[in-house]
C-alpha cells in the first residue's frame, strides 16, 4: 500500500473515505525535529474486526495511536475515522473512540470507580450505570472502591481497558493491552474483545509486540517498522503466504546445514541458534509443505535432522519483515529458538 | 461544563494535599497571629476590626497567596504528572473546556478556604484578646461586619489572581513542581524587586524634596510603573480597603509611593487574572500530549 506525497490514496490502497474502514490513514507523517517517528503511514482498519498493529519497540505504533486520538498533531498526511476525515482538535469525532494509550493513567488517590466517574464527566455523555457494567466486564467490581494506588499493574491495566470501554465506543484503540495481565486476565480480555467485535460489531485495534497474543486475537494485522507500514492484510492470508519449517541438526553441523538450507530457500530468512540448550535449531522461512524436501536435502548432504517442525506463525512473518529477532522473545518456548538469530546467510556459507 | 466542574471538585475534595496545604496555612496563621500578638498589643492594634484586618492582610493574603499558588500548581500540574490529561483529551473532551472547568473548581475551593479562614480568624482574634487581656469590641457590629464582607469580596479576586499565576505556570511547564516553584519565585522576586524600586524612587523623590526644605517631610511619589506588576497591584487593592491603609503603615510603599487608584488597581488585577487564564488555555490548546 502506498500514498502519493500529498497523502492521497493511490491505486492499490482503498480510498480514504471508504465507509468500510473504521480507521484509514494516508501518508501520515510525524516528525520531531529531524527525527521522523512516522514516515507516510498508510493504515486501513476494517470495521468490525480486530486489527493487530505490530512492530518492534520504537517502530511508531504508539505515535500512530496518539495521532489517532488527537494527542499529537500530524506533520503531514490525513486520517479518516469511519469514512470521514478527522483533523486535530476535531474533538467530538473522538466520542466514537475509546483508547488506552501507553500505560493506564489514573488519579492514584481516587478509587477505581471514582476514577471512572470523573472520566465519565469528560467527553461524550455517559450513563453512570455504564461504570458498573465496564467494571464487571474487566472483573474489577470487587476492588472498585479501593484507591488505585493500591492496585497492581495488572489491575490498573484492567481498569484502563474499562475506561476505554466506558462510553461504549465504536472503535477501541488499545496500546499493549495485555501488559501486566495474568493468564486469566489475558484470556478474559481476549474473550471480551472478541465479544465486542463479533457480537457488537465494534472495531478493535491492538498495538502490541506480543505476537502470540495478536495471533490469537487479530483478524487483520499491520506490521510497522521505523515509522513505515511494511505489511498489512488478513492474518490467515499472511500466515499462509509466509510459512516456516523448523529443523534441528547437530550443533557441529550447523555451518554445513546452513549452506544446504540457504540453497533450498534462497532469499528467504534463515535463523539459527548456535548456543545453549536449543543449539542446532534452524527456522527456515518457507512453505511448511517443503519439510520433507528439506529433510531429504539434508540427508543427501550427510546431515541427519533430529527434529523437524513444519508450521506457520506470525513470528516468522514479523522476523522476515523487520529482521528484528531480538524483539520477539515473547513466548518462553520460542525465545530459545530465536535467541541467537543468524544472519540470512551464515558466515562462510555459499549464497 | 457542570459535570466537569463537579468531577473536578470531587478530585480536589478527595485529595489529601488539599487538606495538608490548608492545615499548613492554618497553623502558620495561628503562629503568626498568636506570636505577633505582643507586638500588635503594644502597637494598640488589637481591637476590632483592626486586629482582624491584621489577620487578613498579614496572613491570608500573604501566606495564603503563596499557599494558593502552590495549590493551584499542584492541582493543574497533576494532570500532566499522572498522565490523566492524555485519557481526558483522548476521550474527546475539549482542552479549553476542561481547563476552564478546573479554574472554576479552583475558584470555588479558594472561596471556601477563604470563608473557613474567615471563621478561624474570629477564633484566633478572640484567643489573642484573651491571651493579652485586651477587651475587644464585637466583630458583629454593623460597620465591622461590613468591613469584613468588603475584605472578603474585594480580596478574593486578588487571591485568585495570584493562584492563577501558579495555575498558568504549571500549565505551560506541564508540571506541578515547576508551577509551584516558578510561581513562588515570581511572587517573592517581584516583592523584593518592588521594595528595591520603591526605595530608589523614594530616594530620587527625596532629592527633589530637599530643595523645598525638610519641613515638608517625605512626599509620596508615583504611581510608578512597578506598582502595576501582578503581585504589587494586588497589594494596592488590599491597601485601599477599610483598615488596610492603617495596616500598611508598616509597608514602605504606602509611605513612599502614591497608591494606584482602587478602581484602576482592581481592573488590573482582573486583567492579570484573565491574561493568566488565557495563557494557560493557549498553552494547552497548542500542546502535544505525549
Amino acid at each position: 500500500m502506498t500514498a502519493d506525497p500529498g497523502g492521497n490514496a493511490t491505486a492499490d490502497s482503498p480510498p480514504l473515505s471508504s465507509a468500510d474502514l473504521a480507521v484509514a490513514t494516508r501518508g501520515l507523517v510525524k516528525s520531531y525535529g529531524r527525527h521522523k517517528a512516522l514516515v507516510g503511514l498508510d493504515m486501513s482498519v476494517p470495521r468490525g474486526r480486530v486489527y493487530g498493529f505490530l512492530g518492534p519497540n520504537g517502530s511508531g505504533k504508539t505515535t500512530a495511536l496518539r495521532l489517532l486520538t488527537g494527542l499529537l498533531r500530524p506533520s503531514a498526511g490525513t486520517i479518516a475515522l469511519f469514512g470521514t476525515p478527522y483533523t486535530w482538535h476535531d474533538r467530538k469525532r473522538l466520542f466514537q473512540v475509546g483508547s488506552l494509550i501507553e500505560t493506564p493513567s489514573f488519579y492514584p488517590y481516587l478509587s477505581g470507580r471514582e476514577n471512572l466517574l470523573v472520566l465519565s464527566a469528560a467527553g461524550p455523555l455517559t450513563d453512570p450505570k455504564r461504570i458498573d457494567q465496564v467494571l464487571d466486564y474487566v472483573g474489577m467490581s470487587g476492588r472498585s472502591k479501593d484507591a488505585v494506588q493500591t492496585y497492581s499493574l495488572g489491575m490498573k491495566q484492567r481498569l484502563g481497558i474499562a475506561a476505554a470501554m466506558l462510553s461504549d465506543p465504536a472503535l477501541l484503540l488499545l496500546d499493549e493491552p495485555a501488559n501486566g495481565l495474568d493468564p486469566g486476565g489475558i484470556v478474559a480480555m481476549r474473550e471480551t474483545l472478541r465479544y465486542f467485535t463479533e457480537s457488537l460489531g465494534k472495531t478493535v485495534v491492538i498495538s502490541s509486540h506480543q505476537l502470540h497474543e495478536v495471533e490469537l486475537l487479530a483478524d487483520v494485522v499491520g506490521i510497522i517498522d521505523q515509522g513505515r507500514l511494511l505489511r498489512e492484510g488478513d492474518l490467515q492470508q499472511l500466515l499462509s503466504d509466509a510459512g516456516r519449517v523448523k529443523v534441528r541438526v547437530a550443533p557441529d553441523e550447523m555451518a554445513r546445514a546452513a549452506e544446504v538450507l540457504g540453497r533450498l530457500a534462497p532469499g528467504r530468512p534463515l535463523y539459527g541458534v548456535d548456543s545453549g540448550e536449543q543449539a542446532g535449531w534452524f527456522t527456515v522461512g518457507t512453505s511448511p509443505n517443503r519439510a520433507a524436501e528439506i529433510n531429504r536435502a539434508l540427508v543427501e548432504a550427510g546431515i541427519f535432522a533430529s527434529g523437524l517442525e513444519p508450521g506457520s506463525d506470525l513470528e516468522s512473518v514479523f522476523l522476515e519483515l523487520t529482521g528484528s529477532g531480538a524483539a520477539v522473545h515473547d513466548r518462553p518456548s520460542d525465545a530459545a529458538h530465536m535467541g541467537g538469530p543468524l544472519p540470512p546467510q551464515m558466515p562462510g556459507t555459499a549464497s | 461544563m457542570t459535570r466537569l466542574v463537579r468531577a473536578e471538585l470531587l478530585k480536589i475534595r478527595r485529595r489529601q494535599a488539599t487538606y495538608v496545604l490548608f492545615v499548613i496555612l492554618l497553623i502558620l496563621t495561628a503562629v503568626v497571629f498568636i506570636a505577633g500578638g505582643r507586638f500588635w498589643t503594644i502597637s494598640g492594634l488589637v481591637s476590632f476590626p483592626q486586629a482582624y484586618a491584621t489577620f487578613f492582610f498579614q496572613t491570608i493574603y500573604q501566606l495564603g497567596s503563596l499557599i494558593a499558588i502552590v495549590f493551584a500548581a499542584a492541582y493543574v500540574g497533576a494532570d500532566w504528572n499522572w498522565g490523566v490529561l492524555r485519557t481526558i483529551v483522548a476521550r474527546g473532551e475539549g482542552r479549553e473546556r476542561y481547563l476552564v472547568a478546573k479554574f472554576i473548581a479552583l475558584a470555588i475551593v479558594l472561596a471556601i478556604a477563604l470563608l473557613v479562614m474567615f471563621a478561624a480568624g474570629f477564633v484566633l482574634t478572640f484567643l489573642q484578646s484573651v491571651l493579652y487581656g485586651i477587651p475587644m469590641a464585637s466583630p458583629l457590629r454593623a460597620d465591622g461586619l461590613q468591613d469584613l464582607v468588603v475584605w472578603i469580596v474585594v480580596g478574593f479576586p486578588v487571591l485568585l489572581q495570584r493562584a492563577a499565576i501558579g495555575f498558568a505556570v504549571a500549565a505551560i511547564f506541564r508540571s506541578q513542581l515547576a508551577g509551584a516553584v516558578v510561581g513562588i519565585v515570581l511572587f517573592l522576586v517581584e516583592s523584593v524587586l518592588t521594595t528595591i524600586l520603591t526605595l530608589l524612587s523614594a530616594t530620587s523623590g527625596l532629592g527633589s524634596g530637599i530643595g523645598n526644605g525638610l519641613d515638608s517631610g517625605i512626599q509620596p511619589v508615583g504611581p510608578e510603573w512597578f506598582q502595576f506588576l501582578p503581585v504589587t497591584i494586588g497589594g494596592n487593592v488590599l491597601g485601599a480597603l477599610p483598615g488596610g491603609g492603617g495596616l500598611d503603615s508598616t509597608d514602605l510603599s504606602s509611605i513612599l509611593l502614591k497608591p494606584v487608584p482602587f478602581s484602576i488597581a482592581m481592573a488590573c488585577v482582573l486583567l492579570y487574572l484573565v491574561v493568566a487564564l488565557a495563557i494557560a488555555l493557549i498553552a494547552l490548546r497548542r500542546q502535544e500530549i505525549a
